[in-house]
This record gives structure tokens, sequence and C-alpha cells, in this order.
């Protein structure tokens, strides 16, 4: 019976559709993963995570194989996670660094980026959470993947590297943020997935324009994914503190780019990890900053805002900082009435879902 | 079988853990981790250490999944079906203490001069470091004595090498780009006309856990902002004799970004070595082979910076509104060079 067949025939035809479309149909050869570091992670469609290795100069797609939907109202509350991974990699909790950690939308599991160890030595460890709080390790010794590489020889220069600071997959490419440790660029990248052997994805430069006056080529530290009207955006956040607004379908390899400013969060607001949602009919975009907590932005009418193209004062949304989350070092949407954060102020750090404020 | 239980014991040998006087028999459905499991550290509600199980001559064996740090602590149980259960715990040894050696090798740019407007600084370690808590290290004074609050882009993800030797510093760009928030509200981190001190504390631990041997303290100057691109026509070149493998010598008038001009200039068709020297204000290229008497191109990338950020074709923020003077379109700027 062919795998088409056997689609048609079962009643849950569309996970089984999805799965034709990627996890099929993608050529991911079954093997060793040789992460060098375990940074940002993104979840593609169909339970594909894409793990990005600023040490190995790579992005690494993992077909780990988790596409059973959970059951609703699902929730998750780790005390202490670090403790407990550390105990689980048998060593000290000071000794390992939680890098990421990022929600499988269909099955409600979250994976975790550690890296165990905190010299240049430490190993990159990927984990995975299920809803009721069980952590188990993802298995990299024999698993369907795909890679590629962001420059030609990754590796070769021991000094220069790029960070790669937020990863996203929207609409069939995988969006990367990166920074660089020696030139203050722009590195977004967009990567078509399946990868294809050629493709490194070039840079694609973007530029900030402050109250109209002056540009610099803005390295963009994290962003997220938004529809407006009907036109995939993502809103991005530099690493000078503008959020800005960029079209999705502006983002191509070699375009220069100038984003669209919304909002200025001022001084010593330095953006994390972003989410939108609606609740009560709105739409609302939160923000972990390391500094000054999470902030809830109204999303509304975000179309409105048009690019600077002369000198005026920028109107930026409104905004309210969320005082009972405090110490948010992660964040990722988890479904339509709760968002995950990795949270803690002291040495421990809890991993939970908090209600959509 | 009553026997064999009585005997049962645990070992921790050469990093694995071995349950002796018990014939392990098919691995129960539930695994043997519901036989027999080992916990890490002190916490009492922690998941099992991660681990492969065997049976290795009769004998029930678990290998931790990593090397066991110095100084754990380690709790094995062991629960034979029906029978009770046996608990041993053991302590890796801590290993010796490691002495404080590491030192700041560099702190570029190594001038004591830095323009207002400076982007970058590179800390150079004499070995490799630890990361997660950099930011808790680092600090910037006053001439006064008080501390200049957030004047660094503090990124978690820290920007380092890959061998842990070099951590870069940006200073925040909100800060230095005009007409921004944050720059509005906090004022730019560096004021001109006065002194400042970066402090590197000596709890900073290098990779083996140690602190820093001592405390390091770069103190600066700062003149008004630079927001000059950095042109190739005004670089003086020092032509090398041909037949020999003197050096090709460029100097500029102003330091360039130590890290760039690493490869940031090149000479096509020549191996050799770069250095540079003179507060980054010279750039050495000593061929592996001779200079013929041919002309030479060195061929500059036009990403290479100057320390604040000012790049070959454009300054650090470019004002639309201004007409920009000087312009360079090509990615690259060719300057020739014949040997005398």
């Amino acid at each position: 019976m062919s795998f088409t067949n056997r689609c048609i025939r079962l009643a849950a035809a569309a996970s089984c559709a999805a799965a034709l479309t990627f996890a099929a149909a993608v050529n991911m050869p079954a093997g060793k993963v040789d992460l060098k570091s375990a940074g940002a992670l993104a979840m593609g469609p169909d339970g594909i995570l894409f793990v990005g290795d600023s040490v190995g100069g790579s992005i690494v797609a993992l077909d780990v194989e988790d596409r059973t939907p959970s059951k609703s109202g699902a929730a998750l509350e780790i005390k202490g996670i670090n403790e407990k991974i550390a105990a689980m990699l048998g060593t000290a909790a000071d000794q390992i660094l939680i890098q990421d950690v990022v929600v499988n939308p269909i099955s409600k599991n979250v994976y975790i980026a550690v890296s165990r160890g905190r010299g240049a030595d430490a190993i990159p460890v990927i984990l995975r959470a299920a809803p009721g709080g069980k952590l188990s390790e993802v298995a990299l010794s024999n698993v369907k993947h795909q890679s590629v590489n962001l420059t030609d020889q990754p590796q070769q220069d021991r000094a220069r590297m790029e960070t790669i600071t937020q990863l996203k997959y929207v609409d069939g490419k995988v969006l990367i943020a990166g920074l660089s440790n020696e030139e203050f660029l722009s590195s977004l990248r967009s990567i078509p997935f399946p990868f294809q052997a050629a493709s490194k994805g070039a840079g694609i430069e973007i530029w900030h324009g402050s109250h109209g006056r002056f540009e610099t080529q803005a390295p963009v530290r994290t962003f997220v994914p938004y529809e407006i009207n009907g036109e995939k955006s993502i809103l991005a956040a530099y690493t000078c503190t503008p959020l800005v607004r960029i079209p999705v379908s502006e983002l191509k390899a070699g375009a220069k780019v100038k984003g669209t400013t919304i909002a200025e969060l001022g001084n010593r607001n330095k953006p994390i990890d972003m989410i939108v949602y609606s609740k009560g009919g709105k739409h609302y975009i939160l923000m972990a900053n390391s500094s000054r907590g999470v902030m809830k932005l109204t999303a509304d009418n975000l179309e409105s805002y048009q690019p600077i193209t002369k000198q005026t004062e920028v109107m930026g949304v409104p905004y309210e900082t969320i005082a009972s989350l405090k110490g948010v070092q992660h964040l990722d949407k988890y479904d339509d009435a709760s968002a995950l954060v990795l949270i803690g102020e002291g040495a421990s750090l809890d991993l939970r879902t908090v209600p959509l404020p | 079988m009553f026997a064999l239980l009585l005997l049962s014991a645990i070992h921790f040998q050469g990093g694995v853990f071995r349950v002796s006087g018990w014939d392990a028999p098919a691995e129960p459905r539930s695994g043997w981790q519901s036989i027999f499991t080992v916990y890490a550290g002190s916490g009492s509600d922690v998941p099992p250490l991660l681990g492969v199980y065997s049976v290795d001559a009769g004998e029930l064996v678990f290998r931790p999944r990593f090397p066991l740090s110095p100084g754990m602590h380690v709790r094995a149980v062991f629960r034979a079906p029906g029978e009770s259960e046996i608990e041993s715990s053991f302590d890796v040894p801590a290993g010796a203490i490691p002495t404080a050696t590491t030192r700041v090798a560099q702190i570029y740019p190594t001038s004591n001069v830095l323009p207002a407007n400076a982007l970058k600084l590179y800390i150079y370690f004499s070995a490799p470091m630890q990361r997660g808590d950099s930011w808790t290290h680092v600090r910037l004074l006053r001439d006064d004595g008080s501390r200049v609050e957030y004047p660094f882009l503090e990124l978690d993800q820290e920007l380092w090498d890959r061998d842990h030797l070099r951590f870069t510093v940006l200073f925040d760009p909100g800060r230095i780009k005009r007409g921004l928030a944050s720059r509005a509200e906090a004022g730019p981190a560096l004021e001109p006309g006065h002194t400042y001190t970066l402090v590197v504390d000596r709890a900073w631990r290098d990779g083996r856990g140690a602190p820093l041997a001592a405390e390091f303290r770069k103190t600066f100057r700062v003149a008004p902002d630079d927001r000059v691109p950095p042109d190739p026509k005004t670089w003086r070149i020092a032509a090398p004799r041909s037949g020999t493998r003197d050096p090709l010598v460029l100097t500029f008038p102003k330091p360039l970004d130590y890290a760039l001009l690493q490869h940031e200039i090149e000479i096509p068709g020549m191996h050799g070595v770069v250095s540079v020297a003179r507060e980054e204000k010279e750039w050495r290229f000593v061929p592996e082979t001779p200079w013929s008497a041919r002309e030479y191109q060195v061929v500059i990338r036009t990403t290479l910076e100057d320390v604040a950020g000012n790049h070959i074709n454009r300054p650090f923020d470019v004002d639309t509104f201004d007409p920009i003077t000087k312009s360079v379109s090509t990615e690259t700027v060719t300057l020739q060079v014949r040997p005398r």
C-alpha cells in the first residue's frame, strides 16, 4: 500500500497531508548530527525543529518525529529546571546554560537548547519537556536531519563568528538574525527550507531610519512573524531600541530593506523574545526584555504606521509593563491562552506556562 | 536467590555504575531504570542521570551519558523486584583547585584615547574563559569613580570567539546613533573631554573554573565623535624591496578595528603573516615568498571599520538628508604598490 493510499484511508487525513508535505517530502537522511553548539531554536511545520549552531556556523533541521496533537488544556510547570537539567547531565547547575526554549505547537512538547559546560569545550544537548513535566534527551545519534552552512568554511577562522540571536520559520523560509563578533552589520538571512545545497542565505541589508534622518545598517536582535491585512510581516527589534515592521516579501537575499519604525521603546530596552496573540478581539505583542521586564504592546492597526521618509516624531504603539512577570529569560507562545516562560531572578529557574495577559 | 540478594552491592568505578551479586534477567518492560536509577547532585526532586544500561557478564551496568563533574555527589538506587531497596552514595573526587593564572592579555583599541562614539572593545585573555555571566564582570567607571549605567549592549548570547579567548564588547548602539530615544533619555555613554576606566574584575572564571590572576583596568580619555569614514587614499604605503621578504607596511591616520585588520586587507596571489602595530594605525604583511619587481594590488574590503564603526564607504550613521560627499560603491578598494 502506498503512503498516499494509507493517508486516504486514515481518518486523520490532515496530519498525513502535513507529513507528506514535509517529513515525507523533505529529503532528510537519518544519521548522526554533529552540533558544535545549540543556541536559538525554532519550530517548523510538522514537528521539524531548527537548531542554530553558532559555533558550527550552521542551521540544522531535525525531524524529531513529534506530530501527535496534545490534548487541549495542557499546561507545564517545571520548578528549578536548571537544577533538574544539571542533575540529568551529571553536573552542577552553575555549569549549564539554557540557551533557548521553543514550543511545538502540535504536541505542546517544549524543546530546550542546553550547553553542558560554560567553556569552549561545552557540549550542546537538546532536551524535550513533555506537558506533564517529564524531561528527556533528544537523541542526535541517528535522527533524520538536514543542515545548511551559513558561510563557506564556518569553523576555519577561530576568531570570527556570527552568533545567531533569533531563528523563525515563516512561509517556507528559515529567517535567521545574527550578530557578528567583529562587524557591526545586519545579517538577517532568509533560507528556503528544505535547504538547497547552494543556498547560504545571502544577507539582507536592513537599515534603520530614526526620526527620518540617520541610517545605519542595523543588526536585528529578535523578531516575530506577524500577519497584517493578509500580508506576512516580521516585527523586528534592533540592537538599538526601535521596533520595526518589515514585509516578509521584501526579505530576499541581497535586498536592501528599510524597516518601518512602529515603536521606540527607550533606553535599556533589550528585547529577547516576542510573541503575538489575540485576546478579546484585540491583537497584542508580548515582549521579554533583559532589563525592563515583560512588555505588552497593542498591535492593532500596525498597518497604519507609514514608513518614515521625512524628519518627524515617531508615534509609538502604546505599551504596558506586566509587573507579575519579572526575570523572564525566554518567552514563546504555548497556545491561544498561554505563554511559556523561562523565568527566575535568582540562581533557580522555572519553566512554566502563564496566562496571556 | 536469597543468598545472592544478600550480596548485592552497587559499585562505582571508572565512571561506571555496576550492580554485583545479582544475576540480571531479561530487561523488564518498564526498562532497567525501573530497577536501577542513579541521581546526581544533592537535590531530592531531580530526574535520573542520563545514561545507557547494559548487562556485562551477568551484571547490570549503567554508563552515564556524560562523565560526572568533579565534586559531584551521586546516589544510586537498586530495587530488585520484590526485594528491599539498596541505596549507595558516592562522591566524585573534587580534583585540584585550579590556580589563578589566566589574565587579560590585551584590550583593543590599545590607544588611551577613544572617540565618544567608540563602538567596540575586544578583551583578549591568555587562556580560554567561561561564558554565561560575563556582563557582571565588566564595568565602566567615570573619572570620579562612579559607574556608567548600561554603557554596553549586554547580549545574553555573549560574543565570544570559538576558543573563548576573545570577548567582544559593543557599546550600546542606541546611545551612539543620533536621533534615538535611548540617546535622548540616557545620553551618550562616553562624553568628550572626560576620562573613563574599563574594569575587568578578578571573579571572571576561566575555562578551568579559576578566577583571573588579577583585575585589569584600562583608562582612556574621550575625544569628540568620529563620523569620518576611513579613506584608503590617505594611507601611506611603505613599499618593500623586490627580492626580499621585507614587510609591506600600511600606515593609517587613525586606529582601525584590530580584528577586522587581520583579514579585511589582502594581497591577491601572496600568502604571508599579518600583524597590526602602533595602536592599530599600522598594518604589516610579511610574505612567505620574496616580492617580485611587478606591481601588487592591496585589496581592502569596505567592511573594514574604524573604532567607531565607520566603514570604508560610509559613516556609522549615514545622514540621509545631508548629502554624502564621499561615496564608494564597490565592495573593495584597491591600492597599488610596486616593490622598490
